[in-house]
């Protein structure tokens, strides 16, 4: 009974020596990266995922995709997924800024890196880094564009302005009205005379801005958070009458809102880079494994002006 | 014991346990202190003024001259954008500390046109004080000291605050066309669309000679 025990025990040591041989990450096969996205539905979201890993891939790594389909339930699978399947980092565009700190969280635990892409989590502890796209500034940008316009055209005289706002849990959205609203309110005679949400949707900031014209019908221009929302708004002033008389800021640089911008439709919007964001969180996930610990909790991604004046520079409109 | 004695202890233990379970918080008090900065609340305006007092006007007489800079962008772009800019973030835009002199040629509402000795014009900006110019151009604030990005808006903001207030007032009331000034400022570009023509400087500060002495603002 005693040697039986004895040959167990040692046939124990022996296996975990044996699995221990067995590492993948020290057999010389591909180091893997996993690009978890909140959706692949959105072409914008598309073209980020992609990006990033086809970036890590040029890099050497192993990819793949996790699409988390806007569920935080989901991403957390996603996680789990990666960490038990070896992943060495994971690049992720979140759900949910609270909901998907908890996820992030727990790779860290497992020693994985999480380089965040886009959206941000609400905590500084759980991603190694969050590459963001400078909403605040691209919007000051585009505050200032809004002003110089209007009081050139109507100079010094009471301006009225609606802004309407993306998904109000959203940080992303926020940003961008707090960057516009720090150069538009150093100007008294512009008055905001509505300011609602529309979820960042076509439809709805048109439904939004039909039911506000009719109480405001003398407004001179509407801000909204997103591009989507900019052709909603254009949509609900073109059935108004009013498109030649109100001027509609965007921001995102999708291809209609560039075009629009194009043919004078749309007087502005800020041009976001999901490509550069993607491209240097895969390398800044590379620069990781290869031994980098010295990272900048957050990096903005600048985002450019484009409006009446410049928008011949950009005569390709972007696929995103 | 007595019974009521036993029933009086016994609830005084359940009271104490009671309160002690449980609290009431304000939840912007818990989200202020959860965080790496968890405490300490970042005073934007103190990090400005010393910022602008400590670094970023001694780092002014190192600016690149214009006349340096201007036809190094017309030549050498890449060399030009790799040895002279800064900034925190990555991307197209970048932001340079410039000096330069120049005869003044226009005042409007907006900005006071100076008109270089090489024959560009830039345009000093006078109403529309706002982004990160003055922040980044001079390459001296570094992003891994923040973890939070809107410290960093704040930071810009108030550094615009103290050139309206310290730089703006006295330039307007005294920059006159013909007259001769010098200047250090911050200008934003675009290195994937660069633009030359009609340069808005940031002033960070100016030096007018106006025939009858020179008058110093900062």
């Amino acid at each position: 009974m005693n040697s039986q025990r004895f040959i167990f025990l040692w046939l124990f040591v022996f296996l975990i020596l044996v699995g221990s041989c067995t590492n993948k990450s020290d057999t010389g096969q591909p180091k893997k990266v996993a690009v978890i996205v909140s959706t692949l539905n959105n072409p914008w979201f598309v073209v980020l995922a992609e990006t990033a890993a086809a970036q890590a891939k040029a890099l050497g790594y192993e990819t793949k995709i996790f699409d988390s389909q806007n569920n935080t339930a989901l991403e957390s699978d996603h996680f789990e997924n990666a960490i038990v399947s070896g992943f060495n980092a994971i690049l992720l565009n979140p759900t949910d800024s609270d909901g998907s700190i908890v996820n992030a969280m727990k790779a860290k635990d497992a020693g994985i890196p999480v380089f965040c892409m886009d959206r941000e989590v609400n905590s500084p502890q759980a991603a190694t880094c969050q590459i963001l796209s400078d909403n605040y500034s691209g919007c000051v940008a585009i505050g200032k564009y809004f002003v110089q316009t209007l009081r050139s055209k109507v100079k010094n005289a009471p301006i009225q302005y609606v802004e309407i706002l993306g998904l109000v849990g959203d940080n992303n959205t926020w940003n961008r009205s707090k960057g516009f609203h720090s150069v538009v309110d150093h100007y008294p005679n512009f008055k905001m005379v509505a300011q609602q949400s529309a979820d960042f949707d076509r439809n709805k900031a048109m439904e939004v801005l039909e039911s506000i014209l009719q109480a405001n019908p003398d407004v001179n221009a509407v801000f909204c958070g997103n591009d989507a929302m900019a052709m909603g708004a254009y949509q609900a002033l073109v059935a108004a009458g009013k498109a030649k008389d109100v001027g509609v800021f965007g921001f995102d640089g999708a291809d209609d809102v560039m075009n629009s911008i194009r043919d004078g439709k749309i007087k502005a919007t800020g041009l976001q880079s999901p490509q550069t964001m993607a491209k240097t969180a895969a390398q800044y996930a590379d620069e990781y494994i290869k031994g980098k610990r010295d990272f900048a909790k957050k990096v903005p991604v600048a985002v450019e002006l484009v409006d009446q004046t410049n928008i011949r520079d950009y005569s390709n409109a972007k696929k995103s | 014991m007595p019974k009521n004695l036993k029933y009086t202890v016994f609830l005084v233990l359940i009271a104490v346990v009671a309160y002690n379970s449980f609290y009431f918080k304000k939840l912007d008090d818990v989200k202020a202190n959860t965080g790496s900065n968890a405490g300490e609340k970042f005073d934007a305006a103190a990090y400005a003024q010393n910022f602008w007092t400590a670094k970023l006007l001694p780092a002014s007489a190192h600016a690149t001259e214009l006349s340096t800079l201007i036809p190094l962008l017309k030549t050498d772009e890449a060399k030009a954008f790799a040895t002279y800019s800064h900034a925190l973030g990555i991307g197209n835009i970048r932001y340079f500390l410039v000096k330069g002199d120049g005869k003044i040629t226009a005042v409007s509402d907006n900005d006071v046109t100076v008109s270089l000795p090489s024959g560009e014009v830039v345009k000093l900006a006078t109403e529309y004080i706002f982004g990160n110019a003055a922040r980044d151009a001079s390459g001296l604030i570094k992003i891994t000291e923040f973890d939070n990005t809107m410290d960093l808006n704040n930071v810009s903001a108030e550094l615009n605050k103290i050139i309206r207030n310290s730089v703006l007032p006295t330039l307007k009331s005294s920059a006159k066309p013909g007259n001769t000034i010098t200047f250090i400022g911050a200008i934003e570009l675009n290195k994937a669309h660069l633009h030359l023509e009609n340069l808005e400087v940031i002033p960070i500060s100016v030096h007018e000679a106006a025939g009858m002495g020179v008058r110093e603002k900062e």
